[in-house]
């Protein structure tokens, strides 16, 4: 864009053709088209490319009227400083309304160059030829457009009487040219808005208020309480938060910063405001307070559905929907004194720039706003609020921003597709004609103003009411007796137009129901809709279509062959989409026949062919048409199968596209596109036309194929198991989760987080201070200087290295982000917090004045060196079990470590957990610090392995579950306990993965933190595995044998065959839940058995061992949280979900996982409970 | 941290954790990795590491240390596309462009691991790129054409 006008101003000469601006100063005006001395063709087109390919169907228009090659013609777009000012993007409208200026410029410029040529040649005008620009004569002489413009500037008003082309002299027109964009975008080279990068630029993130997607009440604006700025103040390159009402925003050098800022700032908003309740749509708009508009009112319909021999009242609804915008709106806005520019993805430049200069209040004129190419909107961008929130940022740091919203942001925020009610009360009378029709649509409006100026109180926030459900709202069909009301309603949830607006939903009513009065009158759908549609032009494309598809007629509903569970059937619909303010104009005219396969047993309807059929008039690329056809039939067969957005206490709650699917590639239909030749008519709008009758021909067919109507998309698997076999229960009565056995106690020890037994504190107390009492006091050991390593082999420090990695010192003793093992990472637990210590070679704050007597005694007895007792989350009773060579070796490699001066917090505990002598009862209840003894009867690497694993591994410190006084339990070795708000499962054959852990198995699972047959290393265990990364084969090796000791013996054959039976009688073949759904929109594009290669493992959930399990946590903390930090970085990354999903949907999804992967499970209880629960831990 | 990217080695100033597409877009100022849904859904964000599709949105930098990243830009350029680009842009197969990062980043991951994919199995490796504008037919005839199948002109 800029290019386009720097290089405008550089040329000597040139030629425009220009009309008075419509608002602007005296004397202002707007250019349609510039011709420069060097023969180049600029174009100006207040309108933008959606991803339509308009700006290649305009510039085919200027190359024909203007002669010139079409390759010279460029065409600039919605920027407000140099395009007219021609409105919003909307309403299919470019290329049948915008387009009929630019084309006379364009006719006009070739008048006044040709006669100037005549003049030039002395030759007559008629006599001359034009080609790409070259004004020849028949003598042979020429002069080119540049040649006859030279250095003057030319500039013509645009007249309104310019003689155009005949269409029959066409040749740039009407034919198919390749997109100008595609290469560019095809190898990165086109720059989106979301690419644009402008010196000294830096990044912001907002953060929306949580009445999610709702923008007009009393709340909006006003119910922000506090920001507070110290909980970000951490963030690298921080330089501004905002706060402007309920608008909130952070801005950062760096993006990824600016991203963690938003989600790190802790605002506080005003409790929930009440919002409608949209879990019934049909009531909420019923009661949503309206207006009536009658649109027409023919013949005496009252008095005709009274006579009608069978009266039909009918009621169709119409979900909200959502644009779904791939890429989340972006823009880049600069604000200066004099001059602000914004580069933006706007569907309508002007109107933005009006709002942005009543936003910052300051005049339109000093605005520039620059119109980028964007991700697909689909009428999303009528509100393009990501502009306005990167102008408040640069605004408040007088830099330019960059501010994307996120995916969350853009699905809750982005206004909706509305939601609508149609109701017909009509019938048939005796001779199976149409008695009347009474057709009444509830539509709440879609004003969509810019949310900054709601959120900053700039505008008030009142749900204004346009005039607007009325597209196509008069059905096209000839009916005696016609009425038809549009209810114009305020909105209840922010909207914008939507592809195919009301004429979409309208016409699915109507082409509904006058396929109900067919069957009625038992007379076939089309020849039915024949005997009513009097437009020739609607009449040849509804027989063209019939014809493609091989249409038989069927009168009579007949119950089709069933093929297994499938029953297939066909159905039409029909529209002329008629658009823009009431009465509107007709768009191209649409018409489907679709063909679907419904599984009667599983729901799951399929669109397998859509014919579409369209009348466009002259098609100016028609390969562009037919792009536009494809692309109705494909985003609107979305629409109708499967999309809805979903509420949770009147907001929005889909924030991914699990919880808002959108159709994908296997589910496709076949598209065959019938494009009728009238190249000779005007040409039409087709952006949108093909969308419109594509809900009504889908809902017919399924009536075909089951003999049920549906009256509300979309036609979702739940929906139609319920309209086949009537309400049922969805799923069988879960059978309750058999009561926790009392041995699974989820103490890990009395450090772990998760609560409990409190009745056992009081005799932990009782008994601790009695024994303790026999026994105190200990000696301090006296401190000495920083042993000298040296005295150490290197060998020796080597191996202490590995013991260390063994032992996992460095996962608890160093703090997030801190030094390693120089301690403070707080290990939350129910009595208070205890920090970890220091154990670098310090002489004041870690170790460095420790003798080996005063190491051995801590890692044997549990006691400091200056005779406190370390409480037990320091696993001592493990440590104490390993062999004095081991414990020098580990000793010698921890006093050749850098010592690292660092304090080590002081704990919180509450009385009596702060009373360390109690500790000493406890030793002595629980303690036994005796090294490990060999079992004789056992191999070596057994005995090797039982070392590893029970000593300075400490497994069973996790893995065993815990007495009511935080030992590990007598007889239950290794057989499951909690850690850290994690499942340490058993490890035995308690073990409740679906297939035995075997000594391979677990060898995979140890060396590299993933076994096939059981799932990845996550949540504590995935640093622990890479710590055993220090250790060698054989050490892994002899972990592995002992720990499938204590299961059955492995089969491998027999295991392998297991697993292909599960992950094959658990595959995923429906999607007929909210949690079905969100598995195959969020996890089956990592998790999916047999799906295409990504980066990183592909953990197979059939065998997972956390969806056996008899508790949820494990499956709920790696959704929450993700796979931030792995075990190694081969096995790839797992997103959190946490700021994605609402507790009910993360039950939801959960709930579904348990019981498709694990069907023999019984379902888990309180589910949503438990994420709540775990919503609170921190994440690890 | 160090990053190859497209054959070159970056010295890039992040924190370790930072996605890499951040890296990608605004250190190394490549546009063809775009941001869809930060969760690894859409497929809008995908690059090749050591020639299998990622998900840049979801892979943190210290993940990448050592391995091949190919983008966008490093497959081809307009005037020398890679054969996938080039029959992307011979099917016009995209309306907006914003999935199309995606869709040629992995039908390339395909031909490298099945030059000769069948049309199912060309569906099955786009299922998880999603597309709104409704490209997908165009989408497809691309992945057939720069597998070397013949495909049927339109009419």
């Amino acid at each position: 864009m800029t290019d386009a006008r720097s290089s405008e101003q550089r040329k000597r000469g040139s030629l425009s053709v220009v009309r008075p601006a419509v608002l602007g100063a005296e004397g202002a005006f707007e250019t349609f088209i510039t011709i420069t001395s060097d023969g180049s063709v600029n174009a100006y087109n207040g309108h933008v490319d959606l991803g339509t390919g308009i700006r290649t169907a305009l510039g085919q228009i200027v190359a024909e009227e203007l002669d010139v090659s079409f390759a010279r013609v460029v065409v600039i777009l919605g920027d407000t400083a140099v395009v007219p000012n021609q409105g919003a993007t909307i309403a299919s409208e470019t290329i049948q309304i915008t387009a009929v200026p630019l084309r006379k410029a364009a006719a006009q410029a070739r008048h006044f160059l040709l006669a100037r040529a005549a003049e030039r040649l002395e030759l007559p005008a008629n006599d001359l030829t034009i080609e790409d620009g070259l004004i020849r004569g028949h003598d042979n002489r020429s002069v080119s457009y540049g040649e006859l413009i030279a250095d003057e500037t030319i500039r013509l008003e645009l007249a309104d009487d310019v003689a155009v082309k005949a269409v029959s002299a066409y040749s740039v027109v009407g034919q198919s040219v390749p997109r100008v964009d595609l290469p560019a975008k095809a190898t990165g080279e086109l720059v989106y808005v979301h690419d644009v990068r402008v010196p000294g630029m830096l990044h912001g993130r907002v953060v929306r208020p949580p009445y999610a997607g709702v923008d007009a009440g009393p709340f909006v604006g006003t119910s922000l309480i506090a920001v507070d700025e110290a909980s970000v103040r951490d963030i690298p390159g921080l330089v501004a938060v905002v706060r402007i009402g309920d608008f909130v925003g952070v801005v950062a050098e760096r993006e990824e910063n600016a991203i963690k800022a938003a989600a790190q700032l802790k605002v506080s908003w005003k409790p929930g405001p009440v919002l409608t309740d949209l879990s019934d749509i049909e009531k909420a708009l019923r009661a949503n307070p309206s207006t009536p508009r009658q649109l027409i009112d023919r013949g005496d319909v009252d008095a005709a559905i009274k006579a009608a021999a069978k009266p039909m009242q009918r009621t169709y609804v119409w979900p909200y929907q959502m644009h779904g915008s791939i890429g989340p709106s972006c823009a880049v806005a600069d604000y200066g004194d004099g001059a602000i520019r914004v580069w933006s993805g706007t569907q309508n430049p002007h109107i933005l720039r009006g709002d942005l200069a009543l936003l910052v209040q300051r005049p339109e004129s000093e605005i520039d706003v620059i119109r980028m190419e964007a991700a697909g909107c689909y009428g999303r961008n009528c509100a393009d609020d990501v502009s306005a929130d990167a102008l408040l940022l640069s605004r408040a740091v007088r830099r330019p921003v960059r501010v994307q919203l996120t995916r969350e942001q853009e699905h809750a925020w982005e206004p909706k597709g509305t939601a609508q009610l149609m109701d017909v009360n009509g019938g048939l009378n005796t001779d199976g004609s149409v008695a009347g029709y009474d057709f009444v649509a509830r539509y709440p409006s879609n004003g969509a103003p810019t949310l900054a100026l709601l959120l900053t109180g700039r505008i008030a926030p009142e749900a204004a009411v346009f005039e607007m459900g009325d597209r196509t709202a008069i059905p096209p069909y000839d009916y005696e007796n016609l009425r038809v009301v549009a209810n114009d309603m305020p909105p209840i949830v922010r909207a914008s137009w939507l592809r195919g607006v009301s004429a979409l939903p309208n016409t699915f009513a109507h082409e509904s129901y006058i396929d109900e009065l067919a069957a009625e009158a038992e007379v076939d759908p089309i020849e039915y809709r024949l005997r009513y549609l009097k437009d020739k032009r609607a009449i040849d494309l509804v027989n063209a279509v019939a014809e493609r598809a091989g249409w038989t007629p069927r009168p009579v509903w007949k119950e089709p062959e069933a093929d297994g569970d499938i029953v297939r059937g066909r159905g039409f619909a029909y529209a002329l989409y008629v658009h823009s303010k009431f009465p509107g104009y007709g768009a191209a005219w649409s018409a489907w026949i679709a063909d679907v396969a419904v599984n009667k047993t599983t729901g799951d309807v399929s669109v397998t062919r859509v014919v579409a059929g369209q009348d466009s008039g002259l098609m100016i690329n028609p390969e562009g048409v037919r792009h536009q056809i494809e692309g109705n039939v494909i985003q609107s067969t979305s629409r109708a199968l499967m999309e809805e957005v979903s509420f949770e206490r009147g907001a929005v709650t889909a924030r991914e596209w699990g919880a808002y699917p959108i159709i994908k590639f296997p589910e496709l239909p076949e598209i065959d596109v019938l494009m009728l030749p009238r190249q000779d008519q005007p040409p039409l709008g087709v952006g949108e036309s093909a969308s419109v009758p594509s809900a009504a021909a889908i809902a017919n067919a399924i009536y075909d194929a089951t003999g049920v109507r549906f009256r509300e998309p979309p036609f979702t698997p739940e929906r139609i198991l319920k309209g086949l076999h009537g309400e049922q229960p969805v799923a069988p009565a879960a059978l309750p989760s058999p009561a926790p056995p009392a041995d699974l106690s989820r103490w890990q020890n009395p450090f772990a987080k998760r609560g409990g037994v409190l009745a056992g504190i009081a005799a932990l107390c009782a008994a601790a201070i009695g024994i303790g009492a026999a026994v105190l006091p200990w000696r301090a050991i006296a401190p000495i200087a920083r042993p000298d390593a040296s005295v150490y082999s290197a060998a020796t420090i080597a191996r202490g290295k590995e013991l260390a990695a063994l032992g996992a010192c460095a996962v608890c003793h160093t703090s997030e982000h801190g030094i390693v093992n120089a301690g403070g990472r707080p290990l939350e637990t129910p009595f208070g917090t205890v920090y970890t210590t220091n154990i670098t070679p310090d002489i004041d704050s870690g170790i460095g004045s420790w003798s080996y007597p005063a190491f051995e005694r801590a890692m044997r007895e549990g006691i400091h060196r200056d005779g406190r007792h370390l409480y037990p989350a320091f696993p001592y009773t493990h440590f104490a079990r390993t062999s004095d060579a081991d414990l020098q070796a580990l000793y010698a490699h921890l006093m050749a470590q850098t010592p690292v001066r660092a304090e080590t917090p002081a704990n919180t505990l509450a009385f009596p957990f702060n009373l360390r002598p109690l500790l000493a009862g406890w030793n002595a209840l629980f303690h036994q610090p005796q090294p490990l003894q060999p079992d004789p009867s056992k191999s070596a690497i057994w005995n090797r392995g039982a070392y590893l694993v029970e000593g300075l591994g400490h497994c069973s410190a996790c893995h065993s579950p815990r007495n009511a006084l935080g030992a590990e339990r007598q007889g239950a070795y290794l057989a499951g306990g909690f850690a850290e708000g994690w499942e340490a499962p058993a490890l035995t054959s308690l073990s409740k993965a679906p297939i035995p852990w075997s000594e391979d198995e677990l060898y995979a699972y140890l060396r590299s933190g993933e076994s096939r047959l059981h799932g990845v290393a996550a949540g504590p265990m995935a640093p622990v595995v890479q710590e055993l990364a220090a250790l060698p084969d054989q050490d892994i090796r002899a972990m592995a044998v002992y720990l499938a000791s204590f299961n059955e013996t492995a089969d491998r054959p027999a295991h392998d065959a297991l697993a292909a039976k599960l992950e094959a009688a658990t595959a995923v073949a429906t999607a007929a839940s909210a949690g079905a759904r969100i598995y195959q929109g969020a996890c089956a594009v990592c998790h999916e058995v047999g799906g295409p290669p990504l980066f990183g493992s592909r953990p197979s959930l059939a065998l997972n061992s956390n969806l056996h399990s008899d508790a949820p946590d494990n499956l709920i903390q790696v959704i929450l949280h993700g796979i931030a930090k792995p075990a190694v970085t081969d096995l790839g990354y797992m997103p959190a979900f946490k700021d994605s999903m609402s507790d009910g949907q993360v039950a939801e999804l959960a709930s579904f996982l348990r019981q498709q992967f694990a069907p023999g499970k019984p379902a888990w209880t309180d589910v949503a409970a438990t994420v709540g629960r775990i919503r609170q831990t921190i994440a690890r | 941290m160090r990053l190859t990217v497209n054959g070159r080695n970056h010295d890039v100033d992040a924190a370790p954790d930072t996605a890499l597409l951040y890296v990608l877009r605004n250190d190394l100022e490549l546009n063809g990795p775009k941001y869809g849904c930060g969760l690894g859904e859409c497929g809008a964000c995908a690059v090749l590491i050591d020639g299998v599709a990622a998900r840049a949105c979801v892979i943190p930098i210290e993940g990448c240390a050592g391995r091949d990243i190919v983008t966008l830009e490093g497959l081809g350029t307009r005037e020398h596309p890679d054969p996938v680009q080039d029959a992307f842009i011979r099917e016009q197969a995209a309306q907006c462009g914003y999935c199309l990062n995606g869709m040629i980043i992995t039908t390339k991951a395909l031909l490298t691991r099945n030059p000769h994919p069948s049309e199912h199995e060309v569906l099955e490796a786009l299922r998880y790129n999603l597309c709104r504008c409704g490209a997908h037919i165009e989408i497809v005839r691309a992945a057939m054409r720069a597998a070397g199948h013949v495909l049927e002109a339109r009419d």
